[in-house]
């Protein structure tokens, strides 16, 4: 069943894993955009705690590891208690790989699927649960990656929890029948953090069949980020691939 | 555990090289470009040592990168069962 009203953009934004590199550069942009904005990681970075001292009355951070459900939903309550309704979600916390399936141990990848793949369809739920009950609309952009849809040595396990949440967007869009805008975007491989579990010839092959010369940065992420967040585009169910052009 | 000694993994890399059709240089120096001996081949040896000892053994892929010779092979697999 579907409800043909708009969904509004979003005012109150959770983000995971919001303390570094492109969740930091997320919850920045919000903020910029005016937005409140609540981020928890597993440990609160100096930058994330110098973004709460300059915006107060519009951040809300805590130290709370994404797979402890417990400590998501404490957060949450607090950061409701603070702001009202939150009516944004952004998965962008994960873990990343860079061993051979063969080599990789199992207590690994049960922690990288519980990490990439389990714990944000639980963060989900519980924040879907909170604006269903609540009657609010809202939008949820689920932050994967380019490993879903082509393959890499050394990201089995990661590739595998990418593309489970790749699926989970679609279904989760066709699911909650339009009163929540879900998509995803898939950054390519960025210069730093995960593409350090890249060898040099990896990076340098990438950079070489990526038509627009350069790995992808944080910063040509968030405004998409922002914009499924804001804008009235009918954009559900999607995933967006941000990556010069590399996968095509 | 049952730890192999460097010359029981020099042996078991020299049957990997061997399936190939190829032979193993002596020298421990010798390229493993030039032998032909890739990650896959790694991952094979270090199998067949799990099989000898009965541990797995499970690692990331930055130690492989760093790996240019036989003689590299051999000691991060001796190092590896250690750990």
């Amino acid at each position: 069943m579907s409800d043909s009203a708009l969904v509004p953009p979003s005012t109150v934004v959770l983000v995971s894993g919001g303390s570094r590199g492109l969740g930091l550069a997320i919850v920045t942009d919000l903020l910029d955009a005016g937005l409140t904005v609540a981020a928890f990681a597993r440990s609160v970075t100096p930058e994330l705690e110098k973004l709460a001292d300059a915006h107060p009355d519009r951040v809300h951070v805590g130290a709370v590891d994404v797979t402890d459900l417990a400590a998501a939903q404490g957060f949450v309550r607090a950061v409701e208690a603070r702001f009202g309704p939150i009516d944004g979600l952004v998965n962008n916390a994960a873990v990343g790989q860079d061993s051979m399936h063969t080599h990789t141990a199992t207590a690994d990848i049960a922690r990288i699927v519980e990490t990439n793949l389990t714990a944000p369809l639980q963060l989900t739920r519980l924040v879907i649960r909170r604006m269903l009950g609540q009657g609010r609309r809202g939008r949820v952009v689920n932050v994967t990656s380019i490993c879903a849809q082509r393959g890499f040595p050394g990201l089995v396990a990661y590739s595998a929890t990418k593309g489970g949440m790749d699926a989970a967007t679609r279904s989760l869009a066709r699911e909650l029948g339009g009163r929540m805008l879900v998509n995803a975007v898939a950054p390519g491989f960025f210069a730093s953090e995960m593409s350090a579990v890249l060898g040099s010839t990896q990076l340098d092959q990438i950079v070489r069949r990526t038509p627009t010369g350069h790995l992808t940065e944080p910063a040509e992420v968030v405004p998409v980020v922002r914009m499924l967040l804001r804008e009235h585009t009918n954009i559900n169910g999607q995933v967006i691939v941000v990556d010069g052009a590399a996968s095509i | 555990m049952n730890e192999l000694s460097r010359a029981q993994i020099r042996d078991l890399m020299a049957q990997v090289v061997r399936n190939q059709g190829r032979v193993l240089p002596d020298d421990d120096s010798a390229d493993l470009r030039e032998i032909g001996f890739r990650s896959l081949d790694f991952s094979e040896l270090a199998l067949r040592v799990e099989d000898e000892t009965g541990e797995e053994l499970n690692f990331d892929a930055p130690g492989l990168r760093r790996i240019a010779t036989v003689g590299d092979v051999l000691d991060f697999l001796a190092e590896l069962q250690r750990q």
